[in-house]
Parts: structure tokens; C-alpha cells; sequence
């Protein structure tokens, strides 16, 4: 480290490109795309659209009481369960819950929830239905099944933030320091982990709101039909030859981000509050809470694993008809008959996309201005519709839209803060000092990343391009948007099938979003495990 | 007196500790050395019931005639320092005593006094509104040890409470932790690797890879 404030010259301008090759072209796509909202006669079109007020309301429950929902149960989990042995189990069973793609799990929970699916065969059994129930269940006028669904998917992404939270020795022995001053466990969480830890989870919450109210394939998959949530109608008008919908569709994604200010700010006001009134410890002891009984990470973690489970059972079935709880005959058709170009161009996508990546990403670490990070991680809080739409009026006047440059450029926006995220942690804890001896025995920059940085931080490097290809499988907007419905990856094809009735051929496809994360991640494992067999201190 | 009774306690196939018996009458430090990586933090963490699940414990840990390994880390009573501070960074100096502090003190304003006078005897008067990130090394020191014992344990483990303050400091420091040890008369266990913190005729237990030496 002190080696490099010598002569930094260049790098730091070569390792700011790609970021700007990035993220630079969204501030006139930004403008073009959102510029059509200023005339109010667009917003008064927009004010009597007849689908507008109930596609708001669908947005706001299912997003809002998702998020509610998801911090809800993460933070129950957390003051129930940590420290303790079951903290640990859940903890190491979130990565795999996490690889599961958001497309593929809501198709998985609308098999589990719908009138026909497993939930009602399994009442079925008990109370003697031969036909399914007329309920609604999945795609209620509501969004209270996609709210279900965002809160079982986002919990665990936030399960999983506050493991690496409370993975730090400090605030485990916080822990420590209170109970053996006689205070509970639930009390200690209370009165000392949450005041300290909030601040810290703020922006995972609001990235899970933002998430939740511009989400497109889970809604189109679990949300409303008509009118579909404000996020799909968005994406329609967007989508529209016609420029006065257009302008609708610009128009209401700044009511989006305007929801999504409204929603952090309220956060930002309660906390304060919250700040303001702090009473003087009292110092009364209250014997443990005994809520432990509460099982809830049993529902949390089997809804992954019955997801999965019936996904399986559908790509087998050759017929399976209601209340039959297994179906009645099993074949191997549905996968013989498979479309497999979806898959390839999935993996050919996301491997451009993580590769293109990484190096991208190793020089910013580097030499990068490190203070700008917070602006690398804006896609990820805020909502994607409104960038989406700025990629694309970008790359509509370079006529590159629907080309295959293009579509991995779009891919990276979101692609490269994951990767950031994933590698900041270990780069950060790299021990400088070997650097500086690298460098101490004639070794360049360069030559002392590319022979003992980046291999000593091989297993991160492994494990963020993963993720990176996982998160480039999981795009639905940008693939179809700037790929201009020419490319159709397992993603755009699960969400395109699932408005049609055949389950066989969607659970196959599914199943295919599945997989691809899922090898991509077992191989990571598997090479860094390869290259450090005879290395003990680099696993 | 606290008492420890054939205490074994072993990481997959490696003994970090074996069968050792200690008894620590009130008032009295003993201190106990080893290397780094010999179980000196792993056993005080299983006495104030904090171990790791990945290490297997057997023995007992008893409080005169109660027995405290089968309890809770809040129903043992056994504080503890670290070798960092951990002020809590959201509350005041003042306000991390009177968490400390048991009930019975009266209400807010009695408790406020009385945390106050706590602050003036070590030296810290008008301290009580502070933020305790601007506060000296020794100084939070000395609110961290007054925050322990305000909370009346039976048992105090101190875990190279001195180890983070310089020469000068930790002389001073040493010496007010004694003095305050003196006067509550609780059964201390030191763990140091400095020879120099070892009290003054205390007895040193060395262990070292699964024995136990007495010096």
C-alpha cells in the first residue's frame, strides 16, 4: 500500500474507463428516456389512465408488505436464534436459497400456491375435493401473493446480509459483554444490537423496496393480470410504438423512484425518532422471552426446497391431474423435448458478462477512486425500470439496440456493484504488507497483482465471478429490453411460458434457470478448492 | 469462591485444555499464561458461557455451592473484560454505566446520580454526556472496567485487559483494577502474557497445548 501512493499517473484514470464505459452513457440515456414526463399533459393522462390507480395500489401492498415482511422475519430470526446453533445451520443454508433465481422461485411457489397446485392437493386429501377450489390464490388483484413471495426470497438475502454483519468478532462480543451483565438475549438484541446494527441495514432494506416495486417477472408471473402492478404497466407503455404511452410509461417510473424517496425517507424519519426518544437505561433485567418455540425458519428454508421439489416433479410429469398429491405417470419426455437455446444463450451471456467483469473490477479495487463506490451501487437501490429504459434510448440514436454488444454493456450495469460487493470484503482485509514486499523484491504494480494479489485472493475472485453470472442469468428487464426481444435466455422464456398453461415445458425451463447458477457456483467451489489442495493458509 | 472442576475441552482432535482443576477465593487474581493459541480465550469464554459450538467442554463451574456451567451466560453473573473496551458507540459514557448498573437504584434522576459519583471517583467527573469514541485509550478503559463492576458480578475474567494501553498507562490502570478487585472482594482470573501484570504474590497457572504447569 505504501509503495503505490508513489506513482499512481495513469491507472487510476485506465481503472476509472470501464466504470465509465459502464455507467457514463445512462446520464443522456437517463435524460432522454425521462424527458418526455415534462409536460403535464402527460401526467394528467396519466391521472386518468383507468389502470392506474389499482396498478398503484398492487405495487405499493406487494412491495411495501413485502419489505415489511422480509425485515420482519429476518430480524425475528436474528433475535430469536443468534448466537446459537440454529443461527449457524440457517446460516450456512442461505447460499444455496440465495442461488435460487427470482424468476424460477415464483414460478416454483405459484405450482405450490395456485388452486391446482401442491398446498390445495394436500387439503384436498383431507377434505375430500375432487375439483380445485374456485380461490384466489396466485395473481390476486391485490399483489398479496407476489408480497409473499418477495418477502420469503428477500428475507433470505437479508438473513444472509446480517450473517456477514454479525460474522464480526465486535458485535459478537457486544453479545458477550451484555448477557454477562444479566441481560437476556432478546433484551441484548433490543437495547444494544439493533440500535447499532440498523444504521448498517438501511441500505439492504432499501434496495430490497426498490426491488420489490419495480420487480417485472415475478409480477408477471404472481401479481395481478389487469391491471397487471404499476412495474408491468410501465414496462407495457415502454414499450409502446406510441410515443404518448411512452411518455406515460417515463412519467410513471419517476412516480417509482418518487415512491421509492418517499419510502426511505420515512425510514430516515422513524429512525430519527427513534434516536430522538432513547430513555435512560433502566437496568431491569427481563428474564429470557420464550419465543423460541417459533419455528420460523423451518417454513422459510422448506419453501426453497419444496419450490425445487415440485419444479422436479412437474419437468417429470407425463400426467398429473387434481387432487393427486404425486403424478400418476413419470417420463423423461419434457426434458428430451427441451428447448436448449435458451440455456446456451443464458451461459454464453453470463459468461461474457462476468469475465468482461472481472477485470474490470480488479483494476477499480485497485487503483480505482475508492470513495466513488457508493455511486457504483446505485443500480442496485434503485428501481431498474427507469435505467432500463435510459440503456436503451442510449443505444437507440448508436443504433446498436438489440445487438449482442449491447445486450452484455447492459448486463454489466447491474453485473459489476454484486461483483464489487463480493470482493470489497477480502480485497479490503488483503494484508498490504505482502504487496509491499512483492514490490520490496522488483516486482511492478502490475506484475505484483497479476503474481500475488489477485492469486492469493483466487477463492473471492472465484466465488464474485459466480455471483456475477448468477446475477446476469437472473436479468429478465434489460435482456429483453435491449436485447429487443431477439435474445431469449431461460429467464425471458420461464416468464414467456408461464402465461401459457403448459407446466411440463415451464418447469423444464425453470429448472435450466436453476441449474446454470447452481454448476457455476459448484465449479467456483471445486476449482478454488482444486488450486489451493496443497495450500493450506489460502483456503 | 469459584471453582473449576476437571475441565477438558478439545477442538475435533486437538486438546486445547486437559482435566484442569482451580479453585479462586475471594478477593484473590490468579493469572493465567500461555502462548497465543493455547486456550486461554477459549476458556474464559466457556466460563462465561459463551464457547463456540465447534469446541466440546466437560467439567463443572461452580459459584460457592451453585453450579454455573449448565447456565446461561445472563444467569452466571460472571463479568468479563476484553481487551478492547466495547463501550457500546450509541450511548453516552453515562449511559453505559447505568445499563450496567441493577436495578434498585430509584428512578431516573437517582440512577443518574449515582452513575455520576461513579464517574467522579475514578476520575472522570461532568464525563456522563461524552461520546465514548472521544474519549482517551485510558480513559475508556477505566469507564469499561467501572461498567463491569457495576453490575455486581460474583466473578470478574479479565482477557489482556492491559495489553492495548501503553507503558505509562497500563501501570496506572494495572494498579486501579487491583485496588478496585481489593474492594469488592470477587474472585478474579487474569489472563496476560506479561509477566509484569501478575499481582504481587498472586499464584500463575501456565498452560500450554492440554497441560497445565503451576508455577
Amino acid at each position: 500500500m505504501l509503495l503505490h501512493g508513489v506513482k499512481l499517473g495513469w491507472r487510476p484514470w485506465l481503472a476509472g474507463l470501464p466504470v465509465l464505459l459502464i455507467f457514463g452513457p445512462l446520464l443522456p440515456g437517463l435524460y432522454w428516456a425521462l424527458i418526455p414526463a415534462v409536460d403535464a399533459a402527460v401526467w394528467q393522462a396519466l391521472w386518468r389512465d383507468g389502470q392506474w390507480p389499482q396498478a398503484l395500489r398492487a405495487t405499493l401492498i406487494s412491495a411495501v408488505l413485502g419489505t415489511v415482511l422480509a425485515c420482519g422475519l429476518a430480524t425475528l430470526l436474528a433475535t430469536l436464534h443468534y448466537p446459537g446453533r440454529l443461527w449457524w445451520t440457517l446460516q450456512r443454508r442461505l447460499p444455496l436459497l440465495l442461488s435460487l433465481p427470482h424468476a424460477a422461485f415464483a414460478v416454483g411457489l405459484f405450482f405450490l400456491l395456485a388452486p391446482s397446485g401442491w398446498l390445495a392437493r394436500a387439503l384436498a386429501q383431507g377434505l375430500g375435493w375432487t375439483s380445485p377450489p374456485e380461490w384466489i390464490t396466485v395473481q390476486d388483484p391485490y399483489g398479496l401473493s407476489l408480497a409473499l413471495a418477495l418477502a420469503v426470497k428477500e428475507s433470505w438475502f437479508l438473513l444472509w446480509v446480517l450473517a456477514s454483519v454479525l460474522g464480526e468478532q465486535a458485535v459478537s462480543r457486544q453479545m458477550a459483554v451484555a448477557r454477562s451483565m444479566g441481560y437476556s438475549r432478546f433484551q441484548t438484541w433490543q437495547l444494544i444490537l439493533w440500535p447499532l446494527l440498523l444504521p448498517r441495514l438501511v441500505w439492504p432494506m432499501v434496495a430490497v423496496f426498490a426491488y420489490g416495486l419495480s420487480v417485472v417477472d415475478m409480477a408477471i408471473i404472481l401479481g395481478p393480470g389487469t391491471p397487471p402492478t404499476l412495474a408491468v404497466l410501465i414496462w407495457h407503455w415502454l414499450t409502446d410504438p406510441d410515443p404518448a404511452l411512452q411518455a406515460r410509461g417515463s412519467a410513471a417510473s419517476l412516480v417509482l423512484l418518487l415512491v421509492l424517496g418517499g419510502g426511505a425517507l420515512m425510514l430516515r424519519g422513524l429512525w430519527w425518532l427513534r434516536q430522538r426518544y432513547r430513555p435512560y437505561p433502566t437496568g431491569q433485567r427481563k428474564p429470557a422471552a420464550a419465543w423460541r418455540w417459533l419455528k420460523l425458519h423451518i417454513p422459510l428454508v422448506l419453501t426453497g426446497y419444496a419450490v425445487v421439489a415440485v419444479l422436479l416433479l412437474w419437468s417429470l410429469a407425463q400426467s398429473w391431474f387434481f387432487p393427486a398429491l404425486w403424478p400418476q405417470a413419470l417420463s423423461l419426455q419434457s426434458w428430451q423435448q427441451a428447448n436448449w437455446a435458451p440455456f446456451w444463450t443464458t451461459l454464453w451471456l453470463g459468461m461474457a458478462a462476468s469475465l468482461l467483469c472481472l477485470p474490470a473490477v480488479l483494476i477499480w479495487l485497485e487503483w480505482g477512486p475508492q470513495r466513488l463506490n457508493t455511486l457504483l451501487y446505485l443500480p442496485l437501490i434503485v428501481p431498474a425500470l427507469p435505467l432500463v429504459a435510459g440503456q436503451y434510448a442510449v443505444l437507440l440514436p448508436l443504433r446498436l439496440d438489440g445487438s449482442a454488444v449491447a445486450l452484455v454493456w447492459s448486463h454489466l450495469l447491474w453485473v459489476l456493484p454484486y461483483m464489487v460487493m463480493m470482493l470489497i470484503g477480502p480485497y479490503r482485509a488483503f494484508d498490504g504488507r505482502l504487496m509491499t514486499c512483492a514490490q520490496a523484491l522488483g516486482c511492478s504494480p502490475w506484475g505484483a497483482c497479476l503474481r500475488v494479489k489477485w492469486p492469493i485472493l483466487l477463492r473471492p475472485i472465484l466465488a464474485a465471478l459466480a455471483v456475477g453470472f448468477a446475477v446476469s442469468v437472473a436479468q429478465y428487464l434489460p435482456t429483453l429490453f435491449v436485447g429487443g426481444g431477439r435474445f431469449v435466455t431461460v429467464t425471458t422464456e420461464a416468464v414467456a411460458l408461464s402465461a401459457g398453461g403448459n407446466r411440463r415445458v415451464l418447469a423444464v425451463q425453470a429448472l435450466l434457470q436453476i441449474a446454470l447458477p447452481l454448476a457455476v457456483f459448484g465449479l467456483a467451489a471445486l476449482l478454488s478448492y482444486w488450486f489451493g489442495r496443497h495450500r493450506k493458509g489460502l483456503r | 469462591m469459584l471453582i473449576i472442576k476437571n475441565l477438558t475441552i478439545s477442538h475435533s482432535d486437538k486438546m486445547l485444555v486437559t482435566g484442569l482443576s482451580l479453585a479462586i477465593d475471594d478477593g484473590e487474581v490468579v493469572t493465567l499464561t500461555g502462548g497465543s493459541g493455547s486456550g486461554k480465550s477459549t476458556l474464559l469464554n466457556w466460563m462465561i458461557g459463551n464457547l463456540d459450538p465447534v469446541f466440546l467442554a466437560t467439567g463443572e463451574l461452580w459459584h460457592n455451592d451453585i453450579r454455573c456451567d449448565t447456565l446461561p451466560i445472563e444467569a452466571r453473573r460472571i463479568g468479563i473484560l476484553f481487551q478492547d473496551d466495547l463501550l457500546f458507540p450509541h450511548l453516552s459514557v453515562g449511559q453505559n454505566l447505568a445499563f450496567a448498573l441493577p436495578l434498585g437504584w430509584g428512578n431516573a434522576q437517582a440512577r443518574r446520580q449515582r452513575v455520576a459519583q461513579t464517574l467522579a471517583d475514578v476520575g472522570l467527573e461532568g464525563f456522563h454526556d461524552r461520546d465514548p469514541a472521544t474519549l482517551s485509550g485510558g480513559q475508556r478503559a477505566r469507564v469499561s472496567l467501572m461498567r463491569t463492576l457495576l453490575a455486581e458480578p460474583k466473578a470478574l475474567l479479565l482477557d489482556e485487559p492491559f495489553s492495548k494501553l501503553d507503558a505509562m498507562l497500563r501501570l496506572q490502570f494495572r494498579t486501579f483494577v487491583f485496588a478496585q478487585i481489593e474492594r469488592l472482594r470477587i474472585p478474579t482470573l487474569l489472563v496476560t502474557h506479561d509477566p509484569a501484570d501478575v499481582p504481587a504474590g498472586g499464584r500463575v497457572i501456565k498452560i500450554s497445548q492440554g497441560k497445565e504447569a503451576y508455577a
